[in-house]
């Protein structure tokens, strides 16, 4: 008491009087429109709405990278999956961590400015690790989607709460790890929980005050048009869950998000169907959510091939005009080109060996390969569970026109048997294994987006989970298994430089410039590592 | 652990049904047919990836039919082994419910015989042959004892089944490497066999130790450690195979039958943590 006594005047001296200085807004929403032209800063997961994740900095090119070295290295002190695409803002990099912990640190240095550290539950399903993928921005706010199912909006400057609602209940297995989406005044946010049976969707959050704007349901509701494509009430559990970050279109206002698999992910016997729209991709009005369009890749999938893949916004020319095309390496092994206009099929192709499916028909559904085994006793499948490629990015470079994806070439023994559901459980339906006779392996490859045709691939020992950069200066970086951070040419995909970290790399590299310097940042173990020519 | 006794006591003190800890406590699912159904599946998404769809034994968990268990088998051990996990080996501890694990335990119990299978043979001889004409001590430790090329026998028989281990002495190239594990854990390789040729003609022949997608670590039968980075050698051969001879040919049956029963016997660990 005594204490707020003597405490008020000197607050109301020194604060109260009119504070003139209003906190500058550091990323409008037109900047984020242009983000892919404003290499300096990277300021939203795929550096731009696009899905490109491509960096028109040129002063790391193919001719000097052999001598990049590391900058600085941020110690995260946090074990786990570090899977995240760091924001870099004015001279700041921004990132969340494992656990969700979130930081800003100098961009010039790697010392930390501030920290966020949210108390998470004990008890907390969420079925691969306690990941998260990143920030978004918009004025002075950074917005965090958390494993408790919660959105939160951080001061940009502070690192402080000014907002935290929460989405969904976390104790039946909502829970996000995706970095969102900010599209105009929203922040899109989409939910993990495909091995929870829940019901996945896609929430739009007004970003000023945290209000939820609307709600897209991944899963049709009784009575509206897809439902009769799950049988009686597998839909309620039927999963399909939107957790990584999706692309969006300006002028169309089209959001783009992947969807994932239908829960249980490998027992069909009680969601007789398509399910839709597990494995698809959704278009939505930016503005209300309303489904304009939708693609299925993979229809009752007991696979778990989650359709997630972040998608890629391409102007192609095709036939000699010009086509708004979307691009996806999906999961199932195919490569697919869709019009993001009205979502009709163009094309697919194999990047990775496909044991189930012959071709994609023109109708853009499979055309089935007989699999020798069942699912009770065991079915070797190639791409395995965790596909030709996963949420990793891939990377378009419209110098080379090539899309460079990381790809697994690795296959699973599926097996899969009717499990009881219970809320906030494990709703799987089985387990997969790596059949002994195939070893798994993987490559950076090169395709191009008008063909699908592999242009070039350079080898791993093993299946990668880290994704892809490309820049101006040709470069392509990415990372394996085995704790390479690795610099290929975009053109040949001959390997240009190495550097060990000491860890499987889980992530995908962006890149900013200071000063004059351009750096190269991707996580791996619990630092991150950010790259630079020495002065 | 201290949580889980904490909890224990104050369900007690509650007037609530006692839970695992006392030694005397039984299953109250024992048979219960819906317990043994919901047991398997919550088996197949928490144990199967380690002790096999079937809890016959897989890579890193032993066999859980066979009725020999190796930290207790009364239902207060399993619950206690479930729960808590086992330090020092890889069975970690379980965050499940006490229904959920008094299902699995439910489950388990109706895979398993109720008189423990007896493997046949001889311990004895399998040991002198182990030690003397098998040669299998060259490449095998066993209790401190042996060579480092192989992997350390010292409780194989708790994570390999009898029959896994008389088919891996016949023809140790059946299930070469079936890791579960991502790359760079644990044994991602199995003893497979690999011959570098470096640019001089030079060969070295040994057991993968580690590959990346630069360079190569192998050890020799000498236990020499070599390193290369692959840009510096002609050639890396993956011989697709085990560097562990077939020993279908070398033993008759009742010599493999004896190695068989030595193997079996080795469990590892202290008399204390046998008990």
């Amino acid at each position: 008491m005594n204490t707020r006594l003597l405490l008020l005047p000197l607050f109301v001296a020194f604060v109260w009087p009119a504070n003139p200085r209003i906190a500058r807004a550091q990323v409008s929403y037109d900047q984020l429109v242009q983000a892919g032209h404003q290499p300096e800063n990277w300021l939203t997961y795929s550096g731009d709405y696009a899905g490109h994740r491509f960096s028109e900095l040129k002063q790391i090119d193919v001719n000097n990278v052999a001598r990049l070295a590391p900058a600085w290295v941020f110690q995260t002190q946090v074990a786990g999956k570090f899977e995240t695409t760091p924001l870099a803002i004015n001279g700041v990099v921004y990132f969340t961590g494992p656990d969700d912990h979130g930081y800003a640190v100098d961009a010039r240095t790697g010392r930390a400015v501030w920290r966020y550290e949210r108390r998470l539950p004990a008890r907390l399903p969420a079925c691969c690790g306690h990941v998260n993928r990143g920030f978004a921005a918009l004025n002075d706010k950074l917005f965090m989607a958390t494993l408790d199912a919660h959105v939160v909006a951080l001061d940009m400057k502070t690192g402080n709460v000014v907002w935290d609602v929460e989405a969904a209940d976390y104790k039946v297995g909502h829970t996000f790890t995706l970095a969102p989406l900010v599209v105009k005044d929203k922040v899109i946010v989409g939910v993990s929980g495909g091995e929870y049976g829940i019901r996945g969707f896609i929430d739009a959050y007004d970003a000023e005050t945290g209000k939820r704007a609307w709600r897209f349901y991944t899963i049709p509701g009784a009575h509206e048009p897809g439902n009769e494509t799950w049988a009686g009430d597998s839909w309620t559990r039927g999963g399909a869950p939107a957790w990584v970050t999706g692309s969006f279109d300006p002028p169309l206002n089209l959001i783009y998000w992947g969807t994932g698999n239908p829960a249980p992910s490998d027992d069909t016997s009680e969601r007789a169907g398509d399910n839709l729209y597990s494995n698809s991709l959704v278009a939505l009005d930016a503005d209300t959510g309303k489904l304009k369009w939708h693609f299925q890749f993979t229809p009752a999938d007991q696979n778990d091939w989650d359709a997630t893949e972040v998608p890629v916004l391409l102007d192609l020319k095709i036939d000699g005009a010009v086509r708004k095309v979307l691009a996806q390496a999906n999961r199932n092994g195919f490569f697919y080109l869709l019009d993001r206009t009205n979502g009709k099929f163009l094309l697919a192709k194999p990047y990775a060996k496909i044991t189930w499916a012959k071709e994609i028909g023109a109708d853009g559904r499979p055309r089935l390969l007989p699999v020798s085994g069942t699912m009770k006793d065991g079915m070797v499948v190639c791409p395995g569970a965790a596909g030709a490629t996963n949420w990793m990015s891939p990377s378009f470079s419209p110098q080379t026109g090539l899309l460079y994806v990381a790809t697994r070439e690795q296959c699973d023994l599926f097996t899969a048997a009717p499990q009881p559901f219970h809320p906030g459980h494990p709703y799987i339906g089985s387990v997969y294994f790596k059949p002994a006779e195939e070893k798994p392996w993987g490559a950076m490859r090169a395709l191009d987006p008008l063909t699908g045709k592999i242009q070039w691939e350079f080898k791993y020992v093993s299946a990668p989970w880290a994704g892809a950069l490309s820049t101006a200066g040709g470069v392509v970086f990415s990372g394996d298994m085995e704790g390479y951070v690795i610099a290929f040419d975009a053109v040949t995909g001959k390997d240009l430089w190495h550097f060990q970290t000491g860890s499987p790399i889980y992530t995908s590299p962006m890149s900013f410039a200071l000063d004059g310097k351009q750096y190269v940042v991707i996580a791996s173990g619990g630092a991150l590592f950010a790259f630079a020519l020495p002065d | 652990m201290k949580m889980l006794m904490i909890a224990a006591s104050l369900a007690m003190a509650l007037g609530a049904s006692p839970t695992a800890n006392a030694q005397d406590v039984k299953d109250p699912l024992a048979g219960d047919p819906n317990a043994i159904v919901e047991g398997a599946s919550q088996f197949r998404t928490d144990c199967a990836l380690c002790h096999g769809l079937r809890a016959r034994g897989g890579s890193r968990g032993p066999d859980l039919t066979r009725g020999i268990w190796n930290h207790g088998g009364s239902d207060a051990d399993l619950f206690h082994t479930i729960t808590t996990g086992i330090p020092g080996t890889l069975m970690p501890a379980n965050d499940l419910s006490d229904g959920e694990t008094w299902e699995i335990i439910a489950y388990l119990r109706s895979l398993t015989p109720s008189t423990p299978q007896k493997v046949p043979g001889d311990p004895g001889a399998g040991e002198k042959l182990f030690r003397g004409d098998g040669n299998c001590w060259l490449c095998h430790m066993v209790n401190g004892k042996g060579g480092r090329v192989g992997p350390d026998l010292s409780r194989v028989g708790s994570r390999r089944s009898p029959e896994f281990l008389a088919q891996k002495l016949r023809d140790p190239n059946k299930n070469l490497a079936p890791t579960l594990m991502d790359p760079g854990k644990e044994w991602p390789y199995d003893s497979e066999a690999v011959t570098v040729i470096t640019r001089d003609g030079k060969t070295i022949r040994g057991v993968l130790r580690n590959e990346d997608t630069f360079s190569i670590q192998l050890m020799d039968t000498q236990e020499d450690l070599h390193s290369f980075m692959k840009k510096d050698l002609r050639d890396v051969v993956h011989e697709g195979k085990s560097i562990m001879p077939p020993f279908g040919d070398v033993l008759d049956d009742r010599q493999l039958q004896d190695v068989v029963a030595y193997l079996d016997s080795l469990r590892g660990g202290t008399a204390e943590e046998k008990k």
